[in-house]
């Protein structure tokens, strides 16, 4: 597995403690980008600016990233455009939002 | 993309948590304070030196000391502005704690000292006002909140301070405006300063709690100049001789909640979490019983109706089952955030940590709630009844309630 899908993988480990869903699978996770030295850069949202889960889903991704083997300094950038909207959610979420 | 820096949002979590442990107890206090003279209750007889403790320790103790509490953790995240000084808030819970403890305690075993007890309350509560407005003025990008919120905290400082008027006249003397003030004191504490914060704040919790988004928020601005226009109607109708100046100011207030409902009502439908959790919608089922209570006003005072024991009675619903259960629904999503951040933010991405549901047992949460609306109901109906016992089983089932409630939230500091 690459770095980068590596990375993808771990990332549904955060969950996010109000809703019980991975931050992947709400559609939080904007992109992931890696320079030559596996320096990572993480482009994420919240489902609302002012989430009072701010610091803590942000340090989560930086620890459950800590641990990955060969990666250099982890860097979460938190953006609040494009603004999140549900339809960045997966079947999954969707179903776990509206099926229990 | 539009990146923000992160803001330093969480609080030093013991001073939110000061704040609420004290309330869950003056709870407990005023509730059985409440049992032990319900038969004063039962006759509408309020305005008496053991019910001024038990209210007292009901509004000041709980309510306004959780309204603290719940400001200090959820200013620095709703408005993302850090709390202003945290060593200052620290020390105002002391003397706001020793305040109101003494100031209610004083109101039932000497009433004439009670006055100084309230000076201290009032230096606490001058002393949070000013940590709140620096802080929120500190805010870059204001909005609609943080008007609501200056306009409740603005509300809280001429409830003290009428308070202390009461206070003054009732250890000296000589003013002669003393049901005006008293007036005054009630409306401004209840509806300008209680209403109007949760107002501002269910404006970003309801939202939040349900995962709602696309709604318009398109009766906020109306919800706020027609109720404070209300609000101030109805000061005035104590003050000046208006035949329809109470009504016309209870009808503002009544639209006003009206719209506050419509936006409410929005935002639930467009919700993306279909399953509620159960004391988030106890919240929901407060804001229900606010316009209720706002429509009934609205036409006791319409038809001019004077009876004491009317009001009296409307006030106590308006306080209990507008306000205190909205805190009551809250304080379940509240306190388990507040524990988590500090017991699990920094395990979370290591190991398996519990979900903010987890934390607090849901199925106990209903039956607790589900006691304080029988309660509720029963105290109401057994008055109305004129029925002694009535009263005196259900304000007992209020009581233990209170006793349970407490419980309940401070188990989720042991989790």
């Amino acid at each position: 597995m690459d770095l980068e899908n590596e990375i993808q993988t771990a990332l549904y480990d955060v969950i996010d403690p109000e809703l019980g869903i991975n931050i992947v699978d709400l559609g939080l996770v904007y992109g992931i980008s890696l320079d030559e030295e596996n320096n990572a850069l993480i482009a994420m949202t919240l489902t609302t600016p002012g989430c009072p889960m701010h610091d803590s889903i942000t340090k989560g991704v930086e620890h459950r990233l800590k641990s990955i083997e060969g990666l250099g300094v982890i860097k979460v950038n938190l953006v609040w455009e494009p603004a999140w909207t549900p339809e960045n959610m997966s079947e999954k979420a969707m179903q776990i939002l509206w099926g229990n | 993309m539009i990146s923000n820096p992160s803001p330093k949002s969480a609080t030093n979590i013991k001073l939110p948590i000061s704040f609420i442990v004290y309330a869950l107890f003056a709870f407990s206090c005023s509730q059985i304070i409440l049992f032990m003279n319900s038969s004063d209750m039962l006759i509408g007889q309020f305005r008496l030196p053991d019910i001024w403790m038990g209210a007292h320790f009901l509004l000041l103790g709980f309510a306004v000391m959780v309204a603290m509490g719940a400001m200090y953790q959820l200013v620095p995240v709703a408005f993302l502005t850090p709390i202003w000084n945290e060593r200052f808030g620290f020390i105002q819970f002391g003397i706001t704690a020793l305040g109101v403890g003494f100031f209610s305690t004083l109101l039932s075993f000497k009433p004439s000292v009670a006055i100084y007890g309230g000076m201290l309350a009032v230096i606490g509560v001058v002393m949070f006002i000013i940590q709140m407005v620096i802080t929120i003025l500190s805010q870059q990008k204001k909005s609609l909140m943080t008007i609501t919120v200056l306009v409740a905290i603005i509300s809280l400082f001429l409830t003290i301070v009428a308070g202390l008027l009461l206070a003054w006249n009732i250890a000296y003397g000589g003013i002669i405006n003393h049901t005006s003030i008293l007036y005054s004191h009630i409306a401004l504490g209840i509806a300008g300063w209680f209403t109007l914060l949760i107002f501002g704040f269910s404006y970003k919790l309801v939202p939040m709690f349900s995962l709602s988004h696309g709604f318009s928020m398109k009766w906020a601005k109306p919800m706020v100049i027609t109720y404070i226009t209300g609000l101030i109607m109805l000061l005035l109708s104590f003050w000046i001789q208006v035949t329809f100046l109470p009504t016309i100011g209870w009808f503002l207030l009544c639209l006003g909640f009206t719209f506050f409902v419509l936006d409410v009502k929005e935002i639930i439908k467009k919700r993306m979490k279909k399953k509620l959790d159960k004391p988030f919608i106890f919240s929901l089922f407060a804001i229900g019983n606010g316009l209720v209570i706002h429509f009934i006003a609205l036409v006791g005072s319409l038809y001019h109706i004077k009876s004491s024991i009317f009001w009296g009675w409307l006030i106590f619903l308006y306080i209990f089952s507008w306000v205190i259960f909205s805190i009551l629904g809250y304080l379940y999503k509240i306190v388990p955030f507040l524990w988590w951040t500090h017991k699990y933010a920094d395990r979370i991405g290591k190991e398996k940590v519990p979900t903010l549901k987890e934390m607090i047992h849901e199925k106990a949460s209903i039956n607790i709630l589900t006691l304080f609306i029988i309660g509720i109901v029963g105290l109401v109906l057994f008055v109305i009844l004129q029925v002694g016992i009535g009263v005196f089983v259900f304000q007992g089932i209020l009581a233990v309630a209170s006793i349970l409630y407490a419980i309940s939230i401070i188990r989720v500091l042991f989790i």
